[in-house]
């Protein structure tokens, strides 16, 4: 496999489930070492410069990382101070963040008591904190009332706008079809097809990105198994 | 300058340590676990068990006839019943060190006269009992007791002693002085085992949780190495480990009037050890296991052995011999062993240097596997 994304793009990677999406996102955050090939991210190898490409990339994964027991000041500032960030940047950095994500009037209440759209905004806002050039949005909308999506996908547009490039995985294909500018169509650690989202519409003859995600990777049900029980006769 | 290692090693003990102050409910368990423990065994506490062949010494310091074929009728007394063995020291010196290394857990002392005494009926021994186990201290107690009881209905019997003279009186005395409390004797085993739990299970826990909640991830993406992640969160339970145990120091010493003879610093530079040395086996030991529940399950299938075999209730050297070698593989032994003397028996650095190596040997060992296997178990 081999792709490129542009400075300043939202890159739409899309693929049913086991195609290898998660694996690759965790490789280019040098979270997995990847068995072969290579990667740069902002021009860093990803294996030889990990610490500079961790310090260019910003994520939001499905799952929240931020930890429920204490409050959005405490863990913007415990992952600012993974950055070195110095404390009075950061600290004016965390009010700005606070006040872009509109979490400044609960900025002093555990996260635990929060719903869970008000977290996935803390969860922007932590991915931003260093300034990243480079932000990987994995499912970023999953789980989000329809209100909460709303405020995510304008915020991406935002972070297109602030001249970040994105890389964007969901399932949600209208949400492709409406933020990406490239999209990367993957099935079983393969790309099947990468190309602008609108002349992949018009090679397949179709007005929806659903439809050439479909018929590229099937419409049978992906029961995939995870790695570890597959491999113990389940 | 560039902040390093260390600073990101301090950033995460702090956040563990602010996560875990509020959840209350982790604040609370921490606090009432040991306490409930210190309590429950603190006024249930002795009961004997089947314990046999305690090694128990005469010092004869007469030497006479009669002396002679009491201490005779005394060891196969004590030796018929499989209850002890009788080792015959012939300096008291030799037997009061012999002790306090915990070679033997009682001195029996016929002092010069006493054959002359006992037929006047004046006749008296001395016993120097071991107080560190309180368990086996009542086995002990009892048990001579017990033999010399029947000597004298013996003696009064079939020696044709008079019914008042052939008494043998037994002066019991411990190595403390004073009267201490038994609980004295378990304080240090409890204060190591709070720290089984907050060190041990406390760190396997906190991974774990992290990787389900997927906030490991969240600080393996930021340029912090993965020496200060587990080196901040071994010092985190480290913390933990100590708050608890000074919680039951002064618990001990409010409720059961648990007295410290030792040197505070040798006794926290002990916990310090043994907390590493737990959190490290505790790393390696659930590397494993990607999820809480088993990284639950292994904590505790080392834990309760661990806090069993470790002679916080039961001497090391009473148990079967394959059992006491899995006992001096584990880092508990060796912190109750130390900490135990320092505490109750003040001891110096000096008497207690070869548990101490053994506990930094074995927190440099066990975090040289498991920094790697940490590596490993991330990035798999």
């Amino acid at each position: 496999m081999s792709f490129k994304v542009s400075k300043g793009e939202i890159f739409g990677l899309v693929g049913p489930n086991g195609a290898g999406k998660s694996t690759l996102l965790k490789m280019l955050c040098t979270v997995l070492r990847p068995t072969s090939g290579k990667g740069y991210v902002e021009g860093h190898d990803i294996v030889k410069e990990a610490t500079e490409v961790r310090r260019s990339i910003g994520v939001v994964q499905e799952k929240l990382i931020l930890y429920s027991p204490l409050t959005p000041i405490e863990n913007l500032e415990f992952f600012g101070n993974l950055y070195n960030m110095d404390s009075k940047i950061l600290r004016a950095k965390i009010m700005e963040l606070l006040d872009d994500v509109k979490l400044m009037t609960v900025k002093d209440r555990p996260v635990g008591t929060f719903s869970t759209g008000m977290r996935q905004r803390l969860n922007i806002a932590r991915a931003l904190l260093h300034d990243p050039r480079v932000v990987i949005l994995d499912e970023p909308t999953n789980g989000l009332d329809p209100q909460s999506v709303r405020w995510v996908r304008d915020f991406i547009i935002k972070l297109k706008e602030r001249g970040l490039t994105v890389v964007l995985t969901t399932h949600d294909m209208y949400e492709i079809d409406e933020l990406a500018e490239v999209v990367a169509i993957m099935d079983r650690g393969q790309i099947l097809e990468i190309g602008n989202k609108d002349e992949l519409k018009s090679r397949h003859g179709v007005d929806k990105i659903e439809d050439v995600f479909l018929s590229l990777t099937g419409r049978e049900l992906r029961d995939e198994l995870s790695g570890r029980l597959r491999g113990r006769g389940w | 300058m560039q902040k390093g290692s260390f600073y990101h090693l301090y950033i995460v003990m702090k956040k563990d340590l602010t996560e875990f102050y509020r959840v209350r409910a982790r604040l609370v368990s921490m606090i009432m676990l040991p306490i409930l423990l210190m309590l429950l065994f603190g006024y249930m506490f002795p009961s004997s068990g089947s314990i046999t062949h305690i090694p128990i010494a005469i010092v004869n310091q007469d030497q006479s006839a009669t002396a002679i074929q009491v201490i005779n009728s005394f060891t196969y007394m004590a030796q018929s019943g499989n209850a002890f063995n009788v080792l015959t020291y012939t300096s008291l010196a030799q037997a009061q060190q012999a002790l306090l290394q915990g070679k033997i857990y009682a001195i029996v002392i016929f002092r010069p006269g006493f054959g002359e005494g006992l037929k006047s009926g004046a006749a008296a021994v001395q016993v120097i009992v071991d107080q560190m186990n309180p368990t086996l201290d009542q086995v002990v107690t009892g048990g001579i007791q017990s033999i010399f009881s029947q000597l004298n209905v013996q003696l009064s019997l079939s020696q044709g002693f008079p019914a008042q003279a052939g008494t043998i009186s037994v002066n019991f005395q411990g190595l403390i002085p004073g009267s201490p409390s038994s609980f004295e004797f378990l304080a240090p085993g409890f204060i190591a085992m709070s720290m089984v739990m907050g060190g041990l299970a406390g760190l396997a826990m906190t991974f774990s949780r992290e990787r389900e909640l997927g906030t490991l991830d969240g600080m393996l993406m930021t340029p912090i190495s993965r020496f200060s992640i587990v080196m901040g969160k071994a010092m985190a339970q480290a913390v933990r480990g100590i708050i608890s145990g000074v919680m039951i120091v002064i618990l001990a010493i409010i409720l059961f009037g648990v007295k410290i003879y030792g040197n505070i610093f040798l006794m926290s530079l002990i916990i310090f050890l043994g907390i590493l040395s737990f959190t490290g086996l505790g790393l390696i030991a659930t590397s494993f296991v990607s999820d809480q529940e088993s990284a639950q399950m292994i904590m505790l299938m080392i834990e309760m052995p661990m806090i069993f075999i470790s002679g916080i209730f039961y001497p090391v050297l009473q148990l079967p011999l394959w059992l006491r070698d899995i006992a001096y593989m584990l880092p508990l032994s060796y912190t109750v062993s130390a900490f135990r003397s320092v505490m109750v028996m003040n001891a110096p650095l000096s008497a207690v240097w070869p548990d101490v190596l053994v506990l930094i040997v074995y927190s440099l060992v066990t975090f040289a596997i498991a920094i790697p296997l940490f590596q490993k178990m991330v990035t798999k």
